[in-house]
């Protein structure tokens, strides 16, 4: 009998995703098991356990994956679980919490995508805001657009707490190696005016880019906007929007809506949970990784 | 359409554990259902709506399983199941809390073969100590080789009281003979192990319980059979991989190591679960059936 592919799906949640689980399915594993409530300190014996009951060759048809709303928690049970592994028993690893890697790498390359092809430049010295970015979506995304060069600032609605979050990304994501600064949404108006590009991954429903702020925003150039929830994040954006140019920007800024960039993250992910399945070596992914698959999605489908 | 084999996997722990999923998916039934946190009152329920939602044709293709890391309430359970059951509405149950049964049973089956092979003796004439005798794996150990007739002690590295609670627990449950036992420090081993005949190593994986000078002073060790795959291994000079080596000591002691026991365990583990998934007749497997099917397999 062929042994059948088996996902092991942990969240530190009381619920898997089931976003996570259709595209698990998808992607061709068979058997997409729950762990649920998981904590940091049980995610070694769950590792054994998976990697001790089956031998080399079955493992390479088992893999591990990592949800949860938390992502320093998810990046930091990657690492537990990679530790926890001794060659030949060891299996891949993807942590993707609340979709919010593969969201940001999808977001992050269609913005690179856009400046490239509207404004044949890169992320490298631009002026970044990532407004509402102290969750998950936009942690993940000002570490990478900062890996790529850009000067990110997080902005929230407090800003001790977007102070916080930079520090975690800093330390934590980009391992010191990029400097993200925060800032306060009150001060939003004077940042916009040299901002050339904005993420908007607040919460549904709240606009936090008005159509003020845009006409004062003279060298904005990309706005992306992971609300797919009317009203959006950037006023006059729509979630369909890819590559629009934005009614009323002085500088020809486009947009990218939720759809648009929910489509890259959806290839992204369904990728890499094939990568675990077809790759002969153990592979550990996160949104490092979902950014170099979502990148070469946006250049193979635009 | 053929009705899918489901297999329904009561747990008290918050999940089941991914040894068990592996081994059943790889045994081939179709479908896992994971139950969590499943109390024992819940059993009764649990495994009638098991029963009477399939047609007795049905639920031959139907089992339970009962995972967790207390044997106590492993055999709870089991006996609540088995109790559920209204023939011909009947589904085989396998218990296998943190696979300790079987781990259990190919640790004893092993050790039980070298004992014969190497030293032309059986269990009934030995004295066995069981290091990390209080947790799942130790305390099954103990049963088996207790009920195989070995006069056997449950050791754990703290205290005495909990080991002499375990054992009598157990011995009243079981019907076995064992009792408990101390040791912590290296110069308690290597009193406790002086006229040790076989001694099991069932603690906590990556921890080195017996270095090679407590060793040697197990002057009458024949056999050792350490469960830790992960390095150091429980037992100095036992490598994981190891199926049988001689180790330095008066006796011509030897050693088995974590990944034969563990083949040993993976191929009983797949055994019991084909066992109720074909079987005729619905069947009740504990670590009794396992002890003998782990005989056969070695």
């Amino acid at each position: 009998m062929e042994k059948p592919f088996i996902l092991h799906m942990l969240t530190t949640a009381k619920n898997l995703s089931p976003f996570d689980v259709n595209m698990a399915m998808d992607a061709g594993w068979v058997s997409a098991i729950p762990y649920i409530n998981v904590e940091a300190s049980e995610v070694k014996d769950l590792v054994q356990d998976v990697i001790f009951s089956r031998s080399p060759k079955g493992l390479k048809k088992t893999g591990i994956f990592i949800g949860g709303r938390d992502t320093k928690q998810a990046r930091d049970m990657l690492k537990t679980a990679k530790n926890s592994m001794f060659p030949p028993f060891q299996v891949s690893v993807f942590a993707d919490p609340s979709g919010a890697f593969t969201t940001a790498a999808g977001m992050v390359a269609a913005v690179e995508y856009e400046l490239d092809k509207k404004f044949n430049t890169t992320l490298e010295g631009k002026n970044l805001l990532a407004l509402g970015g102290t969750g998950p979506v936009g942690q993940a995304a000002a570490v990478l657009a900062a890996q790529a060069g850009a000067n990110v600032r997080i902005i929230g609605r407090q800003l001790d707490k977007a102070q916080r979050i930079a520090d975690l990304c800093n330390d934590e994501f980009g391992e010191g190696q990029i400097n993200i600064l925060a800032g306060a949404d009150a001060d939003k108006p004077d940042y916009i005016k040299t901002a050339d590009i904005v993420f908007a991954t607040g919460a549904a429903g709240i606009e936090l880019l008005n159509a003020e702020h845009i006409a004062s925003a003279s060298q904005l150039k990309v706005a992306a906007d992971i609300n797919a929830v009317p009203p959006s994040g950037i006023a006059g954006l729509d979630a369909f929007d890819n590559g629009k140019e934005i009614v009323g920007s002085p500088s020809g800024a486009v947009a990218l809506g939720a759809l648009a960039i929910g489509n890259i993250k959806y290839k992204t992910q369904s990728q890499l949970l094939k990568q675990m399945i077809e790759s002969d070596t153990p592979v550990y992914l996160h949104f490092e990784h979902a950014f170099e698959v979502a990148r070469q999605i946006v250049k193979s489908t635009k | 359409m053929p009705k899918r084999s489901i297999l329904h996997m009561f747990d008290p722990m918050p999940n089941n554990s991914p040894f068990d999923i592996n081994m059943a998916l790889d045994t081939g039934f179709d479908v896992l259902m994971p139950y969590s946190n499943v109390k024992l009152e819940s059993i009764h329920g649990l495994t009638q709506d098991a029963i009477f939602s399939r047609s007795p044709s049905g639920i031959k293709r139907t089992g339970i399983f009962i995972g967790g890391r207390d044997m106590g309430l492993a055999m709870d359970m089991m006996n609540s199941a088995k109790q559920a059951m209204v023939p011909p509405f009947e589904v085989s149950v396998l218990a296998d809390p943190s696979g300790a049964f079987t781990t259990a049973a190919a640790l004893v089956a092993c050790v039980e073969k070298q004992l014969k092979e190497k030293h032309n003796k059986q269990l009934k004439d030995c004295k066995a100590l069981v290091f990390g005798g209080t947790g799942p794996v130790g305390i099954a150990t103990g049963v088996i080789a207790s009920l195989a007739g070995a006069e056997t002690s449950l050791v754990d590295h703290m205290s005495i009281d909990a080991a002499n609670d375990i054992a009598k627990e157990y011995n009243r449950r079981c019907q076995s003979t064992l009792s408990g036992a101390v040791a912590g420090s290296d110069e308690e081993k290597s009193t406790l192990i002086a006229d040790a005949d076989i001694i099991f190593c069932t603690a906590k994986a990556g921890i080195q319980v017996l270095s090679s000078d407590v060793l040697s002073n197990a002057k009458q060790l024949k056999v050792a059979g350490d469960v830790n795959a992960v390095p150091p291994s429980g037992i100095a000079g036992i490598g994981a991989n190891d199926a049988c080596i001689a180790l330095t000591s008066p006796e011509g002691a030897f050693g088995i190591g974590a990944l034969a026991i563990g083949n040993v365990k993976y191929k009983l583990q797949h055994k019991l679960l084909n066992v109720s998934l074909t079987s005729e007749k619905p069947v009740y497997l504990d670590f009794r059936d396992a002890f003998s099917e782990a005989q056969k397999i070695v």
